[in-house]
C-alpha cells in the first residue's frame, strides 16, 4: 500500500514536472486560447509554483523514510564539496554551459540510490545557490531537474543491480557501466539545459499572444522553440554534455570506488544499553 | 538589517509585479526602486564599481530585442525585410517586435536585479531558518553543507599545495584526478566523524521512523488535485472557478501535508529574530503594491499596467495612483536612509 503510494507521487510529481514543461506549446492550442490570453501574464508564475509545491511534496515524501544522522552527515557534507565545485566554476569561467556539479550528483545517485540521488541534487543545487548568491524563481526548476537527475541515476544503479554481474556498490565501476553512465550523463546534460530553458522561454517570448495574433499553431510554436533553443542554449547544453561525459570517464571510476567503501562504512549501528 | 521573511516578501512582490507588468513606464519605474534600494543596501566601498544589474541590461536587453524583432513579423511599422528564404527569420523585421523584445528583456532584468538584491542583503543562515518544521532534515543538511563548505575549501587549497609541492601541477582536466580524489575522500572521512558525533548526542533517537499513512495519501490527493486542477483549467472550455478550486485546493492540501509533517516531532528553536517595526513597514509597502497589481481594485488605473505595442507602436499610458502604489517597494529603501549615521 504504502509503496503503491509512494509511486504515486513520484508519478504525479513527474506529471506536473512534464506538463510545466509542454504547457508553452500546448497554450495556444486550448480551446481557451482567447481567455487564456488574459491570464497567460501570470502563467509563467503559476508553472514556477506548481513547480515548487511538486518538489516540496517530493522533498517530504523523500524525508519521510526517516534520514538517519549517517546519511544527514554524509549528504551535507557531499552537498558542501559539490557546492565547492560550483563556486569554482564561478570563478573561473569554464567553456560553454560546463558545469562541475552534475557528474557528482550522477555518481552519488548511482552509487547511493534514487532517494539520496534525489536529495542530493535538489539540495546541491540549493546550497551552491545560497552560497553564490542565485536564490530566485528559477531556483524550483534547478531543484527539479537536478532531483531527478539523481533519482534516475539511482535507477540506474538499481537497474545495473538487479541485472547481476555488476556489484559497483562494493568494488567500483566496470567499463560497460561507466559507458552506460556517461550515456546517461550526456544524455541528462541536454535536457537539464531544455528543462531549464522552459522556465525562461515564457520570459522572452512574453505573454505568447503575439504568437497568437499572429495565427500561430503548436507547429509554429515548436518551430519558434526551436530556434531560441538554437539560438541561445545549445551550444552551452552540448558543452555541459561533453563536460559531463569527460568528467565521469576521468573521475567515474576512483570516485565510485571511494564512494563504495564509505557506503559499506556507513553501516554501523548503535545499541543503546537499555 | 531587515528580517528575512520581511525581504523574502519584498522579492516575491518584485517578481510578481515584474510579471504582471508589460508597461514601460512602470517597469523602468520598478527597475529605478530596485537599483535605489540595491545602492541604498550596498556597503561604501562596492557602490563605487558599475553595478550589476546595468552589466545584465546590457545583455539581457539587446538579446531579448533582437531574438524578438528577427522572430516575430507581426506589427505596422516595417523596419526592413529579410528575404523570404530564410526559415523563421525570412519576412519583415518591425519596430513593435523590437520594443516588445526590449520590453521583454528590461523584465527579465527587473526580476534578475530584485533577486540579487534579495541575495545580497540576506543572510544565509537566517534564510536556512525559514525552512518550515517539515524541512527541519533538510535545513539540518543545508546547514551542514554551508558550514562545511569554508572547509571544504580550505581543504581544496592545502591538497593542491601539497600536490604542487610534490611537483603535480594542473594543466589539463586529467591532473584534477589527484585533487578531486582526496578531497572527496577526506570530506567523507569527516562525514564519518560528524555521523558518529550526532548519533553519539542521540541525534535522531526519537524522529528516526517514517510518516503515517495518511500524510502520504494526503500528499498523493494534493498532487493529484494539482495535475487536474490545472489540466482542467488549460484543457477544458466549462466554467474556470471549478478549475481553480480544485487547483486551490491541491495547494491546501500540500500545504497541509507539510504541516502536518512539522507537527509530527516537535522542536524547539532558539534565538528568534524579533519581528521590528521597521518590517511591518516593508511589508506592508509590499502587500500594498501587491494588490495594486493583483486584485481587482478599481479606480487605480489596473489596466495601465499591461500595454501592447501592437499591432502599431503607441504612447503607453500612465496612471499616478498606480504608480504611487508601486512606490512601496521603495520603503527598505527608506528606512535604510533614516538610519544611516550621519
Amino acid at each position: 500500500m504504502r509503496r503503491v503510494i509512494s509511486i504515486a507521487i513520484y508519478a504525479l510529481c513527474a506529471a506536473i514536472g512534464l506538463l510545466a514543461f509542454l504547457y508553452p506549446f500546448l497554450l495556444p492550442s486550448t480551446p481557451k486560447a482567447p481567455t487564456a490570453m488574459a491570464h497567460s501574464q501570470d502563467a509563467p508564475l503559476t508553472t514556477a509554483a506548481l513547480v515548487g509545491l511538486s518538489v516540496t511534496a517530493l522533498l517530504v515524501e523523500l524525508q519521510g523514510q526517516a534520514i538517519s544522522a549517517k546519511t544527514v552527515a554524509m549528504l551535507g557534507v557531499l552537498v558542501a564539496i559539490t557546492s565547492v565545485l560550483r563556486f569554482i566554476e564561478v570563478v573561473v569561467p569554464l567553456p560553454g554551459g560546463v558545469s562541475l556539479v552534475f557528474a557528482p550528483i550522477l555518481l552519488c545517485g548511482y552509487v547511493f540510490g534514487a532517494r539520496f540521488g534525489f536529495l542530493m541534487g535538489a539540495f546541491t543545487l540549493l546550497a551552491s545557490g545560497l552560497v553564490t548568491g542565485g536564490v530566485g524563481p528559477w531556483l524550483p526548476y534547478q531543484m527539479f531537474a537536478a532531483g531527478w537527475m539523481g533519482l534516475s541515476a539511482g535507477w540506474l544503479g538499481g537497474i545495473a543491480l538487479v541485472r547481476g554481474k555488476s556489484s559497483h556498490r562494493v568494488r567500483g565501476l566496470g567499463r560497460r557501466e561507466l559507458t552506460l553512465l556517461s550515456v546517461f550523463g550526456f544524455g541528462w546534460g541536454l535536457l537539464f539545459g531544455a528543462i531549464m530553458n522552459v522556465y525562461f522561454w515564457p520570459f522572452a517570448t512574453g505573454p505568447a499572444n503575439q504568437a497568437w495574433s499572429a495565427g500561430a499553431s503548436l507547429g509554429e510554436a515548436l518551430a519558434r522553440y526551436g530556434a531560441f533553443y538554437l539560438a541561445t542554449s545549445l551550444g552551452w547544453d552540448v558543452a555541459r554534455a561533453v563536460g559531463n561525459v569527460a568528467l565521469i570517464l576521468l573521475l567515474g571510476a576512483p570516485t565510485v570506488r571511494a564512494l563504495a567503501r564509505f557506503r559499506l562504512r556507513f553501516h554501523f549501528e548503535v545499541h543503546p544499553r537499555a | 538589517m531587515l528580517d528575512v521573511r520581511a525581504w523574502l516578501l519584498w522579492a516575491l512582490t518584485v517578481l510578481v509585479a515584474a510579471s504582471s507588468c508589460r508597461n514601460p513606464l512602470y517597469v523602468v519605474l520598478l527597475l529605478l526602486i530596485v537599483a535605489l534600494t540595491d545602492v541604498s543596501f550596498s556597503a561604501e566601498k562596492e557602490r563605487r564599481g558599475f553595478p550589476s544589474l546595468f552589466r545584465f541590461a546590457a545583455l539581457a536587453v539587446p538579446l531579448s530585442a533582437a531574438f524578438n524583432a528577427l522572430t516575430v513579423h507581426f506589427g505596422e511599422t516595417v523596419l526592413f525585410r529579410l528575404p523570404g528564404w530564410l526559415p523563421l527569420l525570412g519576412g519583415r523585421v518591425t519596430l513593435e517586435a523590437l520594443v516588445f523584445g526590449l520590453m521583454n528583456g528590461l523584465v527579465v532584468t527587473l526580476i534578475f536585479g530584485g533577486f540579487s538584491v534579495f541575495n545580497r542583503v540576506t543572510p544565509v543562515h537566517d534564510l536556512v531558518r525559514l525552512a518550515p518544521q517539515a524541512f527541519h532534515e533538510a535545513g539540518v543538511v543545508v546547514s551542514i553543507a554551508l558550514t562545511f563548505i569554508p572547509e571544504t575549501n580550505r581543504s581544496l587549497n592545502r591538497i593542491r599545495e601539497a600536490q604542487a609541492v610534490r611537483g603535480h601541477r594542473v594543466r589539463g582536466l586529467r591532473d584534477w584526478l589527484p585533487i578531486v580524489v582526496p578531497l572527496l575522500v577526506s570530506g567523507l572521512e569527516r562525514s564519518m566523524g560528524l555521523a558518529e558525533a550526532m548519533v553519539a548526542r542521540g541525534y535522531g533517537a526519537v524522529s528516526d521512523r517514517s510518516h503515517p499513512l495518511r500524510l502520504q495519501l494526503l500528499l498523493a490527493g494534493g498532487l493529484l488535485a494539482l495535475l487536474s486542477g490545472w489540466l482542467g483549467w488549460l484543457f477544458f472550455p466549462g466554467p474556470t472557478p471549478l478549475a481553480l478550486s480544485v487547483l486551490a485546493a491541491g495547494v491546501c492540501l500540500v500545504v497541509g501535508a507539510v504541516w502536518l509533517a512539522g507537527k509530527e516531532v516537535p522542536r524547539t528553536r532558539y534565538r528568534s529574530r524579533r519581528w521590528r517595526i521597521r518590517d511591518t513597514l516593508v511589508a506592508l509597502g509590499s502587500v500594498l503594491t501587491l494588490a495594486a497589481v493583483q486584485l481587482p481594485i478599481p479606480m487605480i488605473g489596473r489596466d495601465t499596467l499591461y500595454h501592447s505595442p501592437y499591432p502599431r507602436l503607441s504612447l503607453p499610458s500612465f496612471h499616478p495612483l498606480m504608480a504611487l502604489l508601486l512606490l512601496g517597494l521603495l520603503v527598505p529603501a527608506a528606512v535604510a536612509i533614516r538610519r544611516r549615521p550621519r
